[in-house]
């Protein structure tokens, strides 16, 4: 990555100043994009999620709208091959029973429910639970963190003792007392008590930027205008952190689909009839060494979100901070 | 700086303090500890138990009595019954030492690995190693614990287990093997292309060679090093220190100092045979205080003035890893012994150790291993991840700094520019992240004990949860938030001692 | 001369110890660079950093080096130091007292870091590594060439600080470099520089950093160290006050390539290239009537990446009329004077005009 000259023009009286250096002027945006775009892990990691969110959606459909996989996630029905599963990606030359999709992808459950359906209703629930996880708690640590980092005095300390208490409490057995007592609420309601109880990290982080954010020059000269310190936040100091932000949100959402499945597997999560990705592995593990593929499918679900997700993330930190990509002089 | 950790403390005791009232009324919400007393048959019998656990519990008083009830016992150190009336300092007796076990090795082994990977990896940037380090690590961290030591549960102990009743590598096991440790080895060297085939070269054909000659002879089944391997071992390590703490020179005062170092080793492995035939712990950190004692001293008088630290440094390490490589050897010797104890399975998938083990120290520690392996494997990927790419950034931060092209202006030789400059101020941050990551390893030990079967601190904190049960909860956070809060402060105080910056304000 | 060379600050440099006091550069040539070229490959195409450089140091001698920001002043002096990233392909040679530093191995060229050329950077306040004391830095530099006890190593560091002027040396030496200001840790750096008694001292622009008055002091330290340890300058700096105060001869970069190399007084009072020319007529003159506008030169250098046929000044330059210009790269030719050496095609006519930097001002004044 090439670096862009920022050094300040020095002395003998402004010859630097207009000299300048032929840097091609590129909006801020555009330049993020490219780096972005740059990105290999990143790009790979957008196909990947993307293309894991719209099997899930499609496939057995949202709410009312149905999807175009015929079978349901629910109703059993008879074993086929005891249940193994009917994907098959290997050609047949080469051993394989050829490309073919077939009756059940992933292979049935003990009571011959399709698994696929099943799976896809997981990572569903799994995905809508860390969203919601992973906005909530952006939300909260960004306000924490901004206002901890703008205000010195009372208010900074009083917030940061907050945040050390939170982080005194171990996440699991904070988010899993929480969790039980947000009970059978639903998924949504899940969610949100998550969010309420993983907003530190992302409170750290918005703190720290925002504190060198307030020291520079901008901030300082609409401070000395005697703006409000809320209009500072909001126009000065939110804007410049929006890449920070931007990326704390791939990092909720990739721990909070990590704490879910968690959660799930240790029964304290999704309540059942819901099910979700860590849920699933937790009801058959026991299946592990007859039904193997009940282990695997949602297992592999998880990690390709969550790798996506993290891949995403740190493409974005590259766009947005460059620094670590720095050449030396 | 003492006013700074007395300040430290005090404001950490706080913050627990109130952490505990949070903890507890929301343990006190968590769930109803009568429910299963109310599945009783309604009549003198429901009632009676209702009564009984409502007096046990006091739950006729409000939450906040109960809490500075829990509270003032609490500081007495009696940290109450459970529903059944259960003593819970009993209980956390008994769970407590296994849990701490896991977390501590955990942990100790991914700062450790994962430090040295990330700076191994920092240091050879855009390498084929530092590409799939990298990748590794993204993809460890993606892991859901739960899933992996599942895995690791049903499949690696049991194949283990299976190959340790006939240990044979087959030939492309071995290839691949030595393939692996060859492009490692390769990936650390520095140089030209040229060099680097060679070493390839070098490591391929030596570890084919060790491994099938270790397969064949079936030292699998029944391992050790014997004096000859501990001797090489020994020097091997000399060499290594030395050139890393002041350069390879086969005649400068280190290089002395470690060779003697090494041979003091190899002498007391022979003499203390009687002692370390079956020692206890003590004797084991005793041997270690005296072996750190007397290298240092050796490195003190062969160092002479010139060379004096770096003849320190290089003697206690060398005496230290010979001293490590006597005690695996040790280690391995028993293992015949142990396997033959535990029916040809060494590598257990449950429990924390086997319930009511008779053995020597070396077999006992070998069944603290077998159990401990699979369980710390898995909740060490996680923070490994973590490690190696936080080390790896902080390095590569700190590579690109300007002090570290001064250090090379000066004309201080690569290695030196790495140890002096770049790793001491990588590292700082580092300590901060492992305050950080103590309280996920606590909540992954959670995980990986129910996965394990372990009856530890996580089945306690697990049943309190589902039984609505406070007393253990408050148990197990008051182990798990205290490490959180006691690594906070070591994290700041370290920090502090690391950076002159901080210390001051 | 219409041309003033005493700009309106950073000038009176030297008040104390000037040019005229130290001691004069001997005939023995220290450091010869020889075609000299850096490139590196980036994801936009190879940049050409530094494209042919010639230039020698005399033992003692200061050379200025000047030029625009990007011209590869930085990169060719690290290329001396052998401290370039590993992704730098260089060519030519760099010949110190006869031996090619670019061909020894990676061993000898270290130990002739720091001990024989050392190097002061721009930003004192991040060249010093904040968690060692100044002590351990300093002595770390003797040490890494020295056979002696780290006692006498901060003995000897202990004299340095007291070189350098910072008070207190004794105690100092325990300090971290952020219970230092600006000016101090850059005498710091000059007395890590120096500590090894160096023959060359590479400065890049060691005083940008700082504030005006410190400016001074720091080259003024300089100049008197320089004569202590018999140590020549390489000089890289932006301020023409600075080359006009402290250097015998100075070097013009323009776009990675050297375009004017002379004697100080010559290549000030009468430039044969039309860049030098530019630079010189848009300082600001002392004896100015009235509100006279700056002159700056209009335009950008070209890109490193694909640089264009021809003379790359050309597009900027007034004097630029005919073929030759935009079709051939004008090599270092001499020029009128003894020992200056310039790159132009047209050094002739700027040689037939009382003031050349009068060009300039006509440029520029029509271009607005
Ligand atoms: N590691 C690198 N990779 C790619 N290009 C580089 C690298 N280092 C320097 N360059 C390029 O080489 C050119 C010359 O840079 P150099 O630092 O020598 O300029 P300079 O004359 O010292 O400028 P300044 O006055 O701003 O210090 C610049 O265009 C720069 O972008
Ligand atoms: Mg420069």
């Amino acid at each position: 990555m090439r670096r862009t000259r920022t050094k300040p023009a020095q002395a003998p009286s402004g010859t630097d100043a207009v000299q300048g250096m032929g840097v091609r002027t590129r909006t801020q945006g555009q330049l993020v994009l490219r780096r972005f775009i740059r990105h290999k892990g990143a790009v790979a990691g957008m196909i990947g999620l993307g293309a894991i969110v719209l099997l899930a959606v499609t496939s057995i459909g949202a709410g009312p709208i149905p999807g175009w996989w015929p079978k349901d996630f629910s109703s059993t029905g008879t074993l086929v091959d005891g249940g193994k599963p009917t994907l098959s990606l290997l050609p047949g030359f080469l051993g394989g029973s050829g490309l073919q999709i077939g009756e059940h992808p992933f292979g049935q459950d003990n009571v011959g429910r399709d698994y696929f359906a099943l799976t896809m209703r997981g990572t569903q629930v799994s995905l809508v639970i860390a969203f919601i996880v992973g906005i909530v708690a952006t939300f909260v640590g960004t306000l924490v963190g901004a206002v901890a980092g703008y205000f010195r005095g009372k208010s900074e300390a009083a917030l940061m003792r907050l945040t050390d208490l939170v982080i005194t409490i171990p996440t699991l057995l904070f988010a899993g007392m929480v969790a039980v007592m947000a009970g059978d609420r639903g998924i949504v309601v899940l969610g949100l008590v998550l969010g309420l109880v993983t907003w530190t990290p992302t409170a750290r982080l918005i703190r720290g930027e925002v504190l060198s954010i307030r020291e520079k020059e901008f901030v300082i000269a609409a401070r000395s205008f005697g703006t409000s310190a809320r209009r500072i936040i909001v126009k000065h100091i939110l804007p410049n952190t929006v890449g920070i932000i931007i990326v704390s949100v791939t990092l909720a959402i990739a721990s909070a689909i990590i704490l879910e499945s968690a959660l799930s597997f240790l029964g304290l999560g999704v309540q059942p009839p819901d099910t979700s990705l860590g849920r699933i592995i937790s009801d058959y593990q026991n299946a592990l060494t007859v039904r193997p593929w009940l282990f695997y499918w949602p297992g592999l679900f998880i990690i390709g979100i969550v790798l996506s997700v993290n891949f995403i993330g740190d493409g974005l930190r590259d766009a947005f901070d460059p620094r670590q990509n720095r050449v030396r002089d | 700086m003492l006013a700074f950790i007395a300040r430290r403390l005090f404001v950490s005791a706080l913050v627990f303090l109130a952490a505990t009232a949070v903890v507890f009324v929301m343990a006190a919400n968590v769930g109803d500890p009568l429910a299963e007393a109310r599945q009783l048959p309604s009549g003198q019998a429901q009632e009676a138990a209702i009564a009984e656990i409502t007096e046990r519990m006091n739950l006729d008083e409000p939450v906040f009595v109960r809490y500075f009830r829990w509270l003032g016992s609490a500081l007495t150190g009696d940290l109450g019954v459970n529903v059944t009336g259960q003593s819970v300092n009993a209980m956390l007796e008994n769970a407590v030492g296994a849990t701490l076990q896991l977390v501590l090795a955990a942990t100790v082994l991914s700062i450790v690995v994962g430090i040295t990977i990330g700076v191994i990896s920092a240091l050879r940037q855009y390498s084929g190693l530092d590409l799939s380090v990298t990748f590794a690590a993204f993809l460890f961290y993606s892991l859901p614990l739960f899933w992996v030591a599942t895995l690791l549960k049903q499949f690696v102990a049991i194949d283990l287990n299976n190959w340790l009743a006939d240990p044979k590598l087959a030939l492309w096991v071995i290839g691949l093997i030595a393939l692996f440790v060859a492009l490692f080895c390769a990936a650390l060297v520095v140089g030209d292309r040229r060099s680097r085939v060679t070493t390839f070269v070098v490591a391929f054909v030596a570890m084919c060679a060790l491994l099938w000659a270790l397969s064949e002879t079936g030292w699998f089944a029944d391992p050790g090093l014997g004096i000859f391997v501990i001797s090489l071992t020994a020097v091997a390590g000399a060499i290594g220190f030395t050139t890393l703490f002041s350069g390879l020179d086969w005649h400068s005062p280190p290089m002395r100092a470690a060779m003697a170092a090494a041979i003091a080793g190899i002498a007391s492995a022979l003499l203390l045979d009687p002692v370390l035939r079956d020692p206890n712990l003590a004797t084991i950190a005793l041997l270690a205080v005296i072996t750190a004692g007397v290298c240092f001293a050796i490195g003190w008088l062969l160092g002479g003035e010139l060379y004096r630290r770096s003849a320190v440094q290089s003697a206690v390490f060398t005496g230290l890893f010979t001293g490590a490589v006597i005690f695996t050897d040790r280690l391995l010797q028993s293992f015949a012994s142990y396997s033959d104890m535990k029916g040809g399975r060494p590598v257990s998938t449950i429990g924390s150790g086997t319930p009511n083990f008779q053995g020597t120290f070396w077999q006992s520690g070998l069944d603290s291993v077998g159990h401990l392996a699979l369980p710390t494997l898995a909740l060490m990927l996680i923070s490994l991840a973590t490690y190696t790419r936080y080390t790896r950034a902080s390095m590569l931060e700190v590579m690109n700094q300007d002090y570290v092209r001064t250090a090379r202006a000066k004309g201080l030789p690569e290695r030196a520019v790495v140890t002096r400059h770049s790793l001491r101020n990588g590292l700082i941050p580092i300590t901060t992240l492992t305050a950080y990551d103590i309280g996920t390893v606590m909540g992954g030990a959670v995980v990986t004990e129910t996965v394990f079967g372990w009856r530890a601190m996580g089945r306690m904190l697990l049943d309190g949860i589902n039984q609505g049960d406070p007393m253990p909860i408050m148990a197990f956070f008051l182990v798990a938030g205290g490490a959180i809060v006691a690594f906070n402060m070591l994290a700041d105080i370290a920090y502090g001692f690391l950076d002159p910056r901080i210390r001051l304000s | 001369m219409s041309t003033n060379l005493e700009p309106a600050n950073g000038s009176r440099v030297h008040a104390g110890k000037t040019l005229a006091d130290s001691l004069p550069p001997s005939d023995e040539e220290i450091l010869r660079v020889e075609d000299l070229t850096v490139e590196f490959p980036t994801d936009d195409g190879m940049v050409h950093a530094v494209r042919g450089v010639d230039y020698s140091v005399r033992e003692r001698e200061v050379l200025g080096i000047v030029g625009e920001s990007g011209s590869g002043k930085s990169v060719s002096s690290m290329a001396i130091m052998g401290l370039l990233p590993g992704n730098a392909r260089v060519r030519g040679s760099i010949r110190y007292r006869g031996k090619d530093l670019l061909r020894m191995r990676e061993k000898e060229h270290r130990s002739l870091r720091g001990e024989k050329i050392a190097m002061i950077f721009q930003d004192p306040m991040t060249s010093l590594n904040p968690v060692q004391t100044i002590g351990d830095q300093l002595a770390e530099a003797v040490l890494s060439h020295h056979l002696v006890s780290r006692k006498q190593a901060l003995t000897r560091a202990k004299e340095m600080l007291d070189l350098v002027g910072i008070p207190r040396p004794e105690a100092r030496l325990k300090s971290y470099p952020h219970e230092f200001s600006g000016g101090m840790r850059q005498r710091v750096m000059i007395a890590m520089a120096i500590i090894n008694d160096p023959d060359l001292i590479i400065a890049d622009e060691p005083t940008t950093a700082l504030d005006v008055t410190v400016q001074a002091q720091i080259l003024e330290k300089l100049l008197e160290v320089k004569d202590e340890v018999n140590a020549a300058i390489l000089m890289i700096t932006h301020d023409l006050g600075v080359i006009a105060g402290m250097a015998h001869r100075v070097l013009v970069m323009y776009a990675g390539r050297p375009v004017e190399i002379g004697n100080v007084d010559v290549v000030f009072n009468q430039p044969r290239m039309p860049y030098m020319a530019g630079l010189l007529g848009s300082l600001p003159h002392l004896d100015a009537t009235e509100h006279e506008r700056l002159r700056p030169i209009v335009g950008t250098p070209p890109s490193l990446i694909n640089v264009p046929p021809g003379c790359p000044f050309s597009p900027r330059c007034p004097l630029a009329d005919d073929s030759a210009c935009v079709t051939t790269e004008p090599e270092l030719a001499p020029t009128d004077a003894d020992e200056h050496y310039a790159a132009c095609h047209h050094w002739s006519r700027l040689a037939q005009v009382d003031d050349p930097t009068a060009y300039f001002r006509a440029e520029s004044e029509r271009s607005r």
